[in-house]
């Protein structure tokens, strides 16, 4: 045993993060679910980037030009929809609007979490108890529903129409908004847990004895540890948001104009392309929700056992 | 059981289901827009009338506080939830739409639920216990494919296999159109023969989620002193399992399994869309499309107050299966 | 203190011995102990090459510091491993049938029924949805084929043995203190009458006056009952009140052995000497290890030569060269240290 070495006044604002930042990417792909999160992540995100010069533009009912609920076929390698649109080429299209809903959504839940779970950890006493009695409430609702009447009322309220911001259908931004305030509850739960044990720890008091504002021992020394936290949470949550998405879209709430996977789903549903035997229709973007849902959750886990070994050997 | 333990449960049930009510009320009255717009949604063609009698009967043209509110308490502990607006159910009291739908979703989701939680928890508690075998692998990486899909997608996938391509099962409903029965026997079973492929795809939705809980628990159960007591005591290893695990692992999973309800109940009722089960799930989205608000409040309350329920029931469970919380 | 031969104990057991047993062999005999941890970057040594025995009604006290193997040596009896760990050699003779080639299932029949553990109940070792009573009664019906009836009156005795009051039997872990929980621990290690009693740091956790009550009724059994005792702790006062022999371990190997009051008085190799800080009579205040510098070596790739070296005060160069032989002193203290080398002239 050794005894611990004190650190000097430059160490006060260093903090036992610097663990190896980037250590943890090669032990990421080095197990075979973190290599096929991260495979599966690549292949997503190309397709996202660059649809049109993968698949050409979007296609319209008025630029279609295949045949109607035609099969596979060589000009139509995932045939075509009732207008006679490619599925290839509105799936790949498809991944650009559901990737970007999931990640604006993941950034507002996540957000929200850390804020609310640092602060809450970090004050304590009857706000922190108020606040997390919210997050249990939260928690027990079916938040889907919620979700539906929240997006459906704000659209209501707001007349969302045709406008776009930065691109994308104010519409599409309401569900992304509802899915930050309906999933915040558990980031936010896990982030204060965290919270509370750094707490704890020495080099907060030191910096609290040196005179430091609680905000500033928030920012500076309670979220660089828990930075790792809130990327694998991120990760998982991003799961969630496309799967909560991709539902939401399916019971009606999606855009026509910007289509994602579940609003070609529900599209394929109300065509009645399971009953006609048309598989083609739903099988891409069925295929693209659970593919990426299930890297995702992968290189969730696999962030989880790297980046927090206290749960390490759980798995 | 103590009947402090009781008692504080009871009281965080009866204070859920007031935030629910306050919630539901703030939703749609403290909206942008003119609350009649939004109690009526998006609803063609409403006449002068209606709107009137939207406007006295809820009281907008009173103080939002305590009037409106009050009025809107009173009439939602007498279970009035006010009227459609919606397309096929226009004018009908809303608890009566409600109810008649209730019982379907109940038959369906009462069933999955049983079976999946079954199937998983035994599956879980298998793999778990066989941690890195052939079964543990397999069973994991099917459960966490399920879990990554969204039920629907899974009842989309049965209908075309089992219904469409096979033809051994029905495509929709809950009975077959225009069929008349021997005999009740021959109509349950008619009704048996609709439920197979929705039963299906909610018991394997649910499957997943609750075989990836029941593993964890397990296999953090095995790591814990008393197990190693229990081998130590020259148990076989099912017995270890039986008597020393199990009964450890399932405490966590239980009050789990609750808490999941409101995420898994809500986000399943798209099921019934799939098959046009004629339960709450497709009345959701029928009431989505038509924006027949005072249906959706409805199916919020009823969905949730049941989630509550669940969880108190767990929770109640929890205290039967744990001395620890007896006392 | 005197050996009884197993044909001695056979009368004094309640339950016959095993089939293959030989009535003329010792109790407890370990040789060349090794047992091992798989890990990613190789095999832990954390047991290596470690020799004891136990004659019956003896007390042994295991020693060291944490992580130098003295539970994995008392676990590796029965073969309680965790699963990346396994017996690579030696054997464990009871009775002398050896222990250690026995198949999973075989290894069953010797758990509890001949060695038994008392592990830390004051933690997590009892099932905290089971009643205690149940607990206990659990070996005697499961593992002699008692009826229920009867192993539920034999816990009710164990527990009035141990000093739990009739009026407690059907409480929950949860509802008894710690050093109740400790005691009816022990009661469940004498359900099936075994042979050997191993006690894994029984007193750790708990406050001082319930240590020296648990203690108090060890003694106590060991008196009354004859009980063979295995003590792992720590806390070398324990030791010193409990038990006949000890046996330091220092990095998996033994650096010392023999009579309690030998060893305490007059510690022999370096470790021991640091253990016990210097001060010759132990029994006059009660000690926990002191902080020696430095670290134990790596057990992945343990260092050539005595495996203290690193941290000894009076090392020579042939400590860093060659392993120091076990060498068996005239008072009967055995010690693995170039201080003392085989010719049998301690320096």
């Amino acid at each position: 045993m050794t005894a611990p070495t004190l650190p000097g006044p430059a160490a006060l604002s260093l903090q036992p993060v610097s663990r190896q930042r980037f250590g943890f990417l090669r032990e990421l792909l080095r197990r075979p679910s973190g290599l096929f999160g991260v495979i599966i992540l690549a292949i997503f995100t190309l397709l996202a980037l660059v649809p049109d010069l993968l698949v050409g533009p979007l296609q319209t009912a008025v630029t279609a030009t295949g045949p109607r609920l035609g099969p596979p076929s060589i000009e139509f390698p995932l045939g075509t929809d009732e207008l006679g649109r490619s599925i290839l080429n509105l799936t790949v299209h498809a991944t650009r609007i559901s990737m970007v809903i999931g990640l604006l959504a993941t950034f507002i839940t996540v957000a929200i979490g850390a804020v609310l779970g640092i602060v809450s950890g970090y004050v304590g006493g009857r706000f922190d108890a108020l606040l997390m009695r919210i997050a249990d409430f939260f928690l027990v609702l079916p938040t889907f529903v919620l979700a539906i009447i929240l997006t459906a009322i704000i659209r209501d309220a707001i007349g969302t129409g045709s406008r776009e911001i930065g691109g994308i259908r104010l519409s599409l931004l309401v569900i992304v908004v509802v899915i930050g305030i309906t999933s915040w509850s558990s980031a936010a739960r896990i982030i204060r847990s965290q919270t509370l044990s750094l707490k704890e720890r020495a080099f907060v008091d030191r910096a609290r004895v040196i005179g430091a504002s609680s905000s500033h021992i928030m920012r500076r020394h309670i979220l660089p540890n828990v930075v790792n936290l809130i990327v694998a949470n991120a990760v998982l949550t991003f799961a969630g948001a496309i799967l909560t998405e991709t539902t939401l879209s399916f019971v009606g709430l999606g855009d026509p104009f910007q289509p994602s996977w579940g609003q070609l789903l529900e599209a394929a549903r109300s065509t009645g392309a399971p009953g006609l035997g048309a598989w083609w229709y739903f099988v891409p973007a069925g295929a693209s929700v659970v593919l990426v849902v299930f890297a995702f959750t992968l290189l969730g886990n696999a962030l989880d056992d790297i980046l927090n070994p206290k749960l390490a050997g759980r798995r | 059981m103590s009947l402090r333990y009781l008692a504080r449960r009871l009281m965080t049930a009866a204070i859920t289901v007031f935030l629910i009510v306050v919630l539901n009320f703030v939703l749609f009255r403290m909206m942008p827009g003119s609350p009649e717009r939004i109690l009526l949604g998006r609803t063609p063609n409403v006449s002068g009338e209606v709107i009137q009698a939207t406007r006295e009967r809820w009281g907008l043209d009173k103080p939002l506080f305590p009037d409106q509110f009050v009025a809107y308490l009173a009439s939602t502990v007498q279970g009035d939830l006010g009227f459609s607006f919606g397309g096929g159910s226009r004018g009908r009291p809303v608890t009566d739409v409600l109810l008649q739908r209730l019982g379907p979703t109940l038959l369906l989701f009462g069933l999955g639920e049983v079976l999946a939680i079954i199937l998983g928890l035994a599956l879980g508690a298998y793999s778990g216990w066989r941690r890195g075998g052939i079964l543990d692998h397999v069973g994991n990486g099917l459960s966490l494919v399920l879990y990554s899909t969204p039920y629907f997608l899974l009842g989309m996938g049965l209908l075309i296999v089992f219904a469409t391509g096979l033809g051994w099962f029905p495509t929709f409903g809950i009975s077959t159109v225009g069929q008349s029965y021997a005999g009740p026997l021959d109509q349950l079973g008619d009704m048996a023969w609709h439920l197979a492929l929705p039963l299906a795809t909610v018991a394997l939705g649910l499957v997943g989620q609750y075989s990836i809980l029941m593993r964890s628990s397990i296999v953090e159960t095995l790591s814990e002193d008393y197990v190693t007591t229990a081998r130590a005591k020259g148990l076989t290893e099912g017995r270890v399992l039986r008597s020393h695990a199990l009964p450890n692992a399932l405490l966590p999973t239980v009050t789990l399994i609750a808490i999941n309800l409101g995420y898994v109940v809500a986000g399943a009722i798209t099921v019934e869309v799939v098959f046009n089960w004629p339960g709450l799930g497709t009345l959701t989205v029928n009431a989505l499309s038509s924006r027949d608000y005072p249906v959706l409040q409805g199916v919020f309350l009823l969905l949730s107050v049941g989630v509550v329920l669940a969880n108190l029931i767990a929770d109640l469970m929890y205290g039967f299966l744990d001395p620890r919380v007896r006392t | 203190m005197t050996t009884l031969s197993a044909a001695e104990i056979r009368g004094r057991r309640q339950w016959p011995l095993p089939k293959l047993a030989d009535p003329t062999a010792p109790l407890l005999e370990v040789r060349d102990l090794k047992t091992h941890f798989r890990l990613e970057r190789g095999w832990v040594r954390a047991v290596d090459g470690v020799s004891f025995s136990l004659a019956d009604g003896e007390a042994l006290g295991l020693a060291g510091e944490s992580g130098c193997g003295k539970t994995t040596t008392a676990l590796s009896l029965v073969r309680l491993l965790p699963s990346n760990g396994r017996i690579r050699g030696g054997s464990v003779e009871l009775f002398g049938i050896d222990l250690v080639p026995k198949s999973e299932r075989a290894m069953l029949r010797y758990r509890w029924r001949e060695i038994s553990i008392v592990f830390q109940g004051a933690m997590n070792a009892l099932n905290p949805v089971t009643r205690v009573a149940d607990q206990i009664a659990e070996p005697i019906r499961q593992r002699l084929g008692q009826s229920d009836k009867t192993s539920k009156r034999r816990a009710a005795e164990l527990l009035d043995l141990v000093g739990i009051p009739r009026k407690r039997l059907g409480a929950y872990p949860h509802e008894l203190s710690g050093g109740m929980r400790q005691r009816a621990m022990i009661a469940m290690a004498l359900a099936c009458d075994p042979a050997i009693v191993i006690g894994d740091e029984p007193t750790t956790a708990l406050d001082v006056m319930v240590q020296a009550q648990i203690l108090l009724l060890l003694e106590q059994l060991r008196r009354d009952l004859g009980l063979s005792l295995i003590l792992i702790t720590h806390d070398l006062s324990v030791i010193a009140e409990t038990c006949d022999r000890v046996l330091v371990m220092y990095a998996g190997r033994v650096a010392e052995e023999g009579p309690v009051d030998r060893v305490f008085r007059e510690p022999r190799h370096p470790y021991t000497q640091k253990l016990l800080g210097a001060f010759p009579n132990i029994h006059a205040d009660r000690r926990t290890l002191e902080v020696i510098p430095g670290q134990p070596p790596d057990l992945v790739d343990p260092p050539v030569g005595c495996r203290f070296a690193a941290r000894c005060p009076f090392v020579m160069p042939v400590c860093t060269e060659v392993d120091p032989p076990e060498v068996r002193l005239e008072d009967g203290v055995r010690v693995a240290c170039h201080l003392f080398p085989p010719s049998g002239d301690a320096a």
